[in-house]
């Protein structure tokens, strides 16, 4: 942020430290290693007054001091010059506070190169005892090297008491300065042996060859139980939750975990292969492999320390992006813009989205992330996003992602820097404009004879909305199944709601008729429920055309298996159903139409990447699918794409409960709703409904624009009801929580609260019990004077608006009023008069049955009394 | 654009900056000395072998001998002074860097090759027959290219104002080449080095001539001639590096200008007395002479610097947080660490003298 930035683009993501860095330290261990290694053997040759091993000790230094001396410390040097280009402020940081341990350090330096020239160039020459010692000042400087570097660099990972008392020695001497350094000297003593090898292998007189080799061979093995021993004090010497981060929470790196636990036993087994007397045609490249596994060995180890520090390139202290911790909350506030001192553009306009956009790149992704690189590629790892769902990525980085630190800007930076990787760099584009609904004719409207009418039918689905996911190749989270209810009304003075004596039967629209050709459910229903279910039959066995199951006082059709799309596969969310009541004699009594909503307009694709399945418009592909299952086994751990593989697609529901489906969940995840809403609130925070319909159909510009009625009408976004998505997280989770599911607490963590001044202040939920109802607006069906319902929850479902009836016991709710969502009077936006028939068909308005004094509608009669609910004898407010 | 809204914010100090400071000129001077020798000998055993197409000579052979030597301490004496420099001037040369980031790791490179060749040259100077002349003649370029570069990024660190340039092209492709300075200073430094080059292995030869080496006089005598014609010659560079500064870093109305003013006179003189004493070959006069003039050119370098920054930046306007036990650890460890060197080296030179080492 003070400081120019080396745009390296492709050499980026930090490739050039990493290549500097691991042949640096892979160097430099053996230089202190390889130092203890000469002495010894030189002492051993002397003790044993073999010569030959002394000689094999002189042309061994000579590798050494090449080997050393020129990349070992000029790739020091390097490092050096590397960071203060990639991240100045982090290295200005630490010359600073660690100047006089560098100046040590190169004090131990400089007697290292002093000692080494002696070495070698007295060999032979010096009596014995003296070159010994000499040999032996070499390690001691070289250690105390590594004793020095050791501080500083564990100082980044674990600044410990100095972020309080600032004391340079608190610094220094770090919590896992001691068991890193004795990782490191074990390490170093193991290279020693490594690196032995190739010159050991050279020898030409055999017996001394095979000796020097398996002596190399002890080197290797000999020091590593006491190196697993001091990397177990290493690993609990960290603190809790930086241990947890790199071996439990950071995907990333497993890898590089799994390479470090594994190759240590390879260069074991090697070292004992080695030993054994081969031909030197076997034993060269062997030895040449074996430093091969010592470097990936010691890359691992580096890797995870690296990464280990982040989000920080100084823990608790300064971020990877160079923006301290203390100044990360003025950053946000101020803009990272305004704050930065070299960047041309101080906010961000229309007209440079993309040149800030690239700023703020430049500022805070390069220095971890290329450009089209071999290490960590922006492009790929972005490409799944469109711009919306990029800026809801960053926006929560640092929550699913705990080794990225948090976005350090404005909103409007956030938008440009999403603008600028999603547009510029993936060619990724938000929908620009509407969706062009192929919109059908308006439905003829039943008829209905308001004067010899005898009955009166009142039909109504009960979401009013269905998501569906059609992506049961790969998993399932929402079967087709539309439920559509109906009341059947015998006119008169006294109404009577009818189930006996007659019969209801559905039919859904033909177009409709046909789903198993357009959707793979059925293909897949028996690997996700363990059943065989037919074509074109739901999974209460239901099909297309049937009878309606009677209840106490309505008619239900469960789980029509409706799908949007037609025969034609053209995507219409609103499929038509016919309904009949007809007596015992045959003879029909009612005849009504109602919509059978259902959408597969379901955002996934927003982060998870792939195109719409169906017409550019709607649908899951394979390929979003597969993304959804790849990133949940990255982040939780679990292994869904094997077990999709293997086994077929996977059902969500099995794991996490769904009271919409019955699902119990398997009692230890967290229930579906809360799972993912918990997770995804900490991206899709502080947009209002902006992000609620990137997910859901609900769009006002979308394909389904599933949110239709008089509330939409009137201004109200979803929020308005379900809360903002951080604080309808924290509901969920909270209920959660209660319930013994201690992963809440995770999600929790993440979410900081949009309405409320804590978490404390919100209540719990349990979905699909516990949902806003009309009347925590609409006091005593009065006029409301809050527009805002969140917070107040129904106890249970049975006071869901769908399932609630008058005060009379007899009718529910929405048979009046119209289905959720497209409560009357309501605007289809395919078909005007779709979700209004009923209005329609029986009083020629759009309001709900018996508005505007329309009682006659089921009484025959103008009636007086309030006998529904109170407030019901008037106009309809909102004409 | 305000040059001054660029310069980054730095951090404070452990202990006052004149620590620093001292501590800088002084490694410096090492780092100039061992440097000087280094690109100097190299230069000038490149220009033997070129003068003989590549044929072998006793001046080259020894410095192939010796150059990886040189090379290993003008790195390691250049490790303390980039230290204590990036703790007083970090953010203007940090800034400087990234500006030329290209070149400026562009040297690691450098430095690795050259000293492999320096290697290369060494370990196989008699097989090489004509290859000399292309090894010892790259890796002499490949020091001059880092010369350069150090040059560069030196320079532009003390111009903020010419920092501005990197908003019409991508970061990490500037040289200061709009800086009228940066080229005289560049030939007066390398010139300086061959000059010192030649007249270190004057020295050399001068201990061997007393030691009874009768060939060893034409040499001490060509070393003196390659001092005391590239030191001339540098009088013209130098002259040139002084017009081309900007007047106020010898204004005589200001301390620091009167201080440069009488340092540049007296490293005039010193200079010139160190060229008539090579001339006439008495290079331990000339020795005498020019370190002086070495250490009083790196104090005028720094008082160019203090002036050139003055409009942005004083090393006194850094904070000063006092810890200073660190510091005392440094010079005990410094301390220690010298005195080891210094009991190495007698060993080294007893072992030596029993028979000659080959390096």
């Amino acid at each position: 942020m003070n400081y120019p930035v080396w745009q390296l683009d492709a050499a980026g993501g930090g490739l050039l430290i990493a290549l500097m860095a691991v042949v640096h330290v892979y160097i430099s261990h053996f230089a202190v290693g390889g130092g203890l290694f000469l002495v010894v053997t030189e002492m051993k040759g002397i003790r044993e007054g073999d010569r030959s091993i002394v000689d094999y000790v002189r042309r061994h230094t000579r590798f050494f001091l090449l080997l050393t001396m020129v990349a070992g410390s000029l790739t020091g040097v390097g490092i050096w010059f590397t960071i203060s280009l990639l991240n100045p402020a982090a290295t200005s940081e630490l010359i600073h506070i660690f100047v006089f341990a560098w100046g040590i350090e190169w004090v131990f330096f400089t007697a290292e190169i002093v000692s080494l020239f002696i070495y070698y160039y007295t060999f032979g020459r010096m009596d014995d005892r003296n070159h010994v010692l000499i040999g032996w000042i070499y390690f001691g400087c070289a250690w105390m090297s590594l004793f020095f570097i050791n501080g500083i660099i564990d100082f980044m990972l674990t600044p410990g008491a100095w972020l309080e008392n600032r004391n340079f020695w608190s610094g220094l001497f770090n919590p896992t300065f001691w068991p890193a350094l004795f990782f490191r000297s074990f390490l170093a003593f193991m290279l020693a042996g490594l690196y032995g090898f190739l010159t050991a292998v050279n020898i030409k007189e055999e017996q001394l060859r095979l000796r020097m080799v398996r002596y190399c061979a002890l080197w290797l093995m000999a020091p590593f139980l006491l190196f697993l021993a001091s990397a177990w004090w290493y690993r609990a010497s960290l603190p809790l939750d930086l241990r947890s981060l790199i071996f439990e929470r950071m995907p990333e790196i497993r890898i590089y975990l799994a390479a470090f636990t594994v190759l240590g036993p390879a260069l074991m087994f090697g070292g004992l292969l080695m030993a054994i007397r081969m031909p030197r045609a076997v034993t060269r490249p062997l030895a040449g492999l074996l430093l091969l596994i010592g470097l990936m060995y010691m890359g691992s180890f580096e890797f995870i320390r690296e990464a280990g520090r982040r989000p920080y390139i100084i823990r608790d202290y300064m971020y990877s992006t160079s923006i301290r911790t203390a100044d990360m909350e003025r950053v946000r506030q101020n803009g990272l813009l305004s704050e930065a001192k070299w960047t041309g553009n101080s906010s961000v306009t229309g007209e440079n989205i993309a040149d800030a956009g690239r700023e703020i790149f430049n500022i805070l992704c390069l220095p971890c992330h290329s450009i089209g690189g071999p290490l960590n590629d922006i492009r790929k790892l972005t490409r799944n996003y469109t711009p919306s769902g990029l800026e809801a990525k960053i926006n929560g980085i640092h929550t699913a992602s705990p080794y990225m630190p948090p976005f350090a800007g404005t909103a409007d930076e956030r938008r440009a820097l999403a603008h600028y990787i999603g547009v510029n760099l993936n060619g990724r584009m938000d929908r620009q404009k509407d969706v062009a609904l192929k919109t059908i004719a308006e439905d003829p409207v039943p008829e209905f004879d308001a004067e010899a009418a005898d009955y009166v039918l009142l039909a109504w689905s009960d979401m009013g909305m269905k998501g569906m996911t059609d992506a049961s190749n790969i998993w399932m989270i929402e079967p087709p199944g539309v439920t559509v209810n109906a009341q059947l009304i015998r006119r008169g003075p006294t109404p009577e709601v009818v189930v006996n004596g007659v019969t209801l039967s559905y039919a859904v629209d033909g177009e409709f008729m046909h789903p198993a050709a357009r959707v793979s459910f059925w293909k897949n229903a028996q690997a996700l429920y363990n059943v065989e279910i037919p074509e074109d039959t739901g999974l209460t066995g239901n099909g297309l055309t049937g009878t309606m199951t009677p209840g106490e006082n309505v008619f239900t059709a469960a789980m029509l298996p409706i799908v949007p799309y037609t025969a034609d596969n053209v995507f219409m969310p609103y499929p038509a159903v016919t309904l009949t009541a007809s007596n015992a004699a045959g003879e029909i009594l009612a005849l009504t139409r109602v919509a059978a909503p259902i959408s597969t307009e379901l955002g996934c694709r927003v982060c998870h990447g792939g195109p719409w399945k169906v017409d550019g418009r709607s649908g899951i592909t394979d390929v979003t699918a597969a993304n959804v299952l790849e990133a949940h086994d990255r982040i939780s751990g679990t292994r869904l794409q094997a077990l999709a593989e293997e086994m077929g697609p996977v059902l969500c529901s099995r794991c996490h409960a769904d009271a919409s489906q019955n699902a119990p969940g398997n009692g230890e995840q967290l229930n579906l709703s809360a799972a993912i809403h918990g997770f995804h609130a900490g991206f899709v925070a502080g947009r209002g409904s902006f992000y609620c319909v990137l997910c859901h159909p609900a769009d006002s510009g979308g394909a389904t624009r599933a949110y239709r009625d008089i509330h939409r009408m009137l201004g109200l976004d979803c929020n308005y009801c379900h809360g903002e998505m951080e604080d309808l997280a924290v509901s969920l989770l909270k209920a959660e929580l209660e319930d013994g599911k201690p992963h809440a607490a995770d999600l929790l963590q993440n979410i900081r609260p949009a309405n409320f001044a804590a978490i404390e202040d919100i209540a719990p939920r349990r979905p699909w019990d516990n949902l806003p109802d009309c009347l925590h607006c609409h006091l005593d069906f009065e006029t409301p004077e809050d527009d805002t319902t969140f917070n107040r929850w129904t106890a249970g479902a049975e006071e869901l608006y769908r399932n609630r009836t008058d005060e009379s016991g007899m009718l529910r709710c929405p048979a009046c009023h119209g289905s959720p969502h497209a409560v009357y009077p309501a605007l289809n936006p395919y078909n005007g008069n779709r979700d209004i028939l009923q209005p329609l068909q029986y009083q020629n308005n759009l309001f709900p049955i018996g508005a505007n004094l329309n009682c006659p509608v089921c009484h025959t009669i103008d009636m007086e009394d309030e006998l529904h609910h109170g407030n019901i004898l008037r106009m309809f407010r909102n004409q | 654009m305000d040059p001054s809204a660029l310069i980054p914010a730095t951090e404070s100090l452990q202990v006052p900056w004149g620590w620093f400071q001292f501590l800088l000129v002084v490694t410096l001077f090492l780092h100039m000395l061992a440097m000087n020798v280094m690109l100097g000998t190299a230069f000038i055993a490149f220009v033997n072998l070129l003068r003989r197409s590549g044929e072998p000579d006793p001046l080259s052979r020894e410095i192939s001998g010796k150059i990886p030597f040189t090379i290993a301490f003008t790195v390691n004496f250049g490790v303390a002074p980039l230290l204590f420099v990036q703790v007083l001037y970090g953010h203007f040369l940090y800034t400087s860097s990234v500006l030329m980031a290209n070149f400026w790791i562009l040297v690691i490179f450098l430095l690795i090759a050259g000293y492999y060749l320096a290697y290369i040259f060494k370990y196989n100077y008699e097989p090489l027959h004509g290859g000399r002349v292309i090894v010892f003649g790259l890796a002499a370029t490949v020091m001059l290219a880092v010369a350069f570069f150090m040059s560069s990024n030196f320079t532009l660190m003390q111009r903020p104002e010419a920092w501005t340039r990197c908003f019409d092209r991508p970061a990490g492709l500037l040289l200061n080449f709009g800086d009228p300075t940066f080229i005289p200073r560049f030939l007066h430094f390398v010139t300086a080095a061959v000059a010192v080059g030649g007249l270190s292995f004057a020295l050399l030869y001068e201990f061997r001539h007393r030691r009874g080496d009768r060939e060893a006089a034409p040499l001490v005598r060509s070393g003196c001639y390659w001092f005391s014609f590239a030191t001339i010659v540098n009088f013209g560079f130098g002259f040139w590096f002084f017009g081309s500064l900007r007047p106020d870093v010898f204004d005589v109305s200001t301390v620091n200008g009167i201080l440069a003013a009488v340092l540049l006179l007296t490293g005039i003189v010193l200079g010139a007395v160190s060229v008539i004493s090579a001339m006439q070959f008495r290079v331990m006069r000339a020795l005498v002479t020019v370190l002086p003039t070495i250490f009083i050119m790196i104090l005028i370098r720094d008082l160019v610097r203090t002036a050139y920054l003055k409009p942005w930046f004083s090393v006194s306007d850094l904070e000063v947080v006092p810890q200073y036990s660190p510091l005392l650890a440094f010079l005990l460890f410094l301390t220690g660490g010298a005195v080891l060197i210094v009991w190495m080296l007698r060993l080294a030179w007893r072992t030596i003298k029993a028979g000659e080492v080959q390096s």
